[in-house]
């Protein structure tokens, strides 16, 4: 506690930044835990159900007890559009779709604009942590230097140069650092941990629009 | 898709309570974690001998005196009963008691140098009985002293000016200072009376005067708390009461009662 309260105004101001660098960080992290973990599991049981199902009606009616996840997002948009090409594309219930295939091509648009909206939401928040974990160690270095300096300065003042007088200052000063880095390291893992669970999904999101312009595109070569 | 957007913003904002919550929680913990478990480190004892002030004492009386180890002090020597000295023979002879003969009767050369003999013995043995009367009335105070009981001080009271109590609790002060200093102004100072019961405890510890420099008065409390830990108790178990100046130079007394 004497560490800080010993400590210069802007080494106090760097202290604080960094506390709310750590606070919001934290609370980041916590969330896209949260969010992450909830994503994987409901889509999971979402491509269980999936495959499951017979008829995309079926699916649609049932699509929001998985909410979370971002393959029903996909679903939602890719089905909708689809709804909204056979239905407005001047093509009756039950008669084949125009034979250039121009409705999947408006499905495929659909569930692309869908995957990239969902990279978004996913990755919405994590610059914060790449911000972090880069700048927090110099934000506490420059307190740090900050401190030292007015260390250096009052032992010139004072013209004595003990280590009982040099030591507290120079401690003071150094856990500017300290807190710069405490703030950084979970900031720098969290964030590579979300990128690579991230990849997975946009892997998925990928993989089950490709599997659903499949189902499309069978159906209507079908038809 | 907006309401989707709301809802993750709401998890943000709970995220944001709890994680504030546990910073705080890791700020107190930090806080109270030396109050909660404290470091037990042993503290090697220390003696201070003052060296500057230790009285020389003679080198015929001995090593200093170690209170309450009076039983272990050697007897005096004994007392060795003065002993004739020996005549030269040519005395002894004339001493002997033969019968006068007008030849071999005593020359007034005899008699003088009998005379020299008895006044050198008699000078002897005044002069051994005072040497082994000094030794005895040297024993004799030093089995009557009530010294401070610390090796170095036999005679000392405690209580003269610079004796070894103030200057012990001067260097338990200057030890603990030097660990606790710290200071922001250009020469500060700080006067402090301390008063020391017949325990040996800190009963009260009052700032006379100070420069006003915070770190300063705290860095001096922080020290006299250090060395309060270990204070002996005054001797003649009374209570001590002494004013030190502290300065980032050192620690100096004032005057003690």
């Amino acid at each position: 506690m004497a560490l800080l309260t010993g400590t210069g105004l802007i080494v106090k101001i760097v202290l604080l930044i960094l506390i709310g660098f750590s606070v919001v960080s934290w609370a980041i992290i916590m969330f896209k835990l949260f969010q992450v973990h909830r994503a994987n599991s409901e889509s999971v049981r979402f491509m269980d159900f999936f495959w499951k199902s017979k008829r995309f009606d079926a699916i649609a009616s049932q699509v929001d007890r998985f909410a979370s996840s971002p393959l029903t997002v996909l679903f939602n948009e890719g089905y909708g559009e689809l709804k909204k090409v056979v239905e407005g594309g001047g093509v009756s219930e039950g008669s084949a779709l125009s034979t250039d295939l121009g409705g999947v091509e408006n499905v495929s648009r659909a569930l692309r604009r869908a995957t990239n909206s969902e990279i978004t939401r996913l990755e919405k928040y994590l610059t914060f942590l790449a911000t972090t974990g880069s700048t927090s160690p110099f934000i506490g270095l420059f307190g740090t230097v900050w401190g030292i300096m007015t260390a250096f300065e009052g032992i010139g003042r004072t013209g004595s140069a003990s280590l009982a007088v040099v030591a507290p200052g120079i401690a003071e000063a150094l856990i500017a650092t300290a807190i710069g880095l405490v703030a950084a390291i979970p900031a720098v893992m969290a964030y590579n941990h979300f990128q690579h669970k991230i990849r997975v999904l946009i892997k998925e999101m990928d993989n089950f629009s490709t599997e659903f312009l499949n189902i499309v595109q069978r159906n209507i070569a079908g038809k | 898709m907006n309401s989707r957007q709301s809802r993750a913003d709401t998890g943000m904002g709970v995220s944001c309570i709890v994680s504030t919550v546990i910073h705080l929680t890791v700020f107190l913990l930090l806080l109270w974690w030396g109050k909660l478990f404290p470091v037990n480190m042993v503290v090697q004892e220390t003696y201070y001998v003052d060296v500057v002030n230790l009285p020389v004492a003679d080198p015929r009386a001995g090593s200093p005196v170690q209170k309450g180890n009076e039983a272990e002090i050697s007897p005096p020597p004994p007392v060795i009963p003065p002993r004739e000295m020996s005549l030269p023979e040519k005395a002894k002879q004339g001493a002997t008691p033969a019968k006068p003969d007008a030849k071999t009767a005593k020359s007034p050369d005899a008699n003088a140098d009998a005379a020299l003999d008895e006044r050198i013995a008699k000078i002897a043995r005044s002069a051994e009985a005072r040497r082994e009367e000094a030794v005895l009335e040297r024993l004799r105070s030093k089995l009557k002293t009530s010294g401070s009981g610390r090796s170095g001080m036999p005679a000392a009271g405690g209580t003269e000016q610079g004796s070894d109590y103030t200057a012990y609790i001067q260097s338990r002060l200057k030890d603990a200072f030097r660990n606790t200093i710290s200071y922001s102004s250009k020469n500060p100072e700080m006067i402090v009376r301390l008063f020391i019961d017949s325990s040996g405890k800190l009963s009260r510890r009052v700032s006379e005067r100070s420069s006003g420099d915070r770190a300063f008065e705290l860095a001096v409390m922080r020290a006299i708390d250090m060395a309060s830990e270990k204070f002996p108790p005054p001797p003649g178990k009374k209570l001590f009461e002494g004013v030190f100046v502290f300065k980032p130079q050192g620690i100096t007394p004032t005057r003690g009662k």
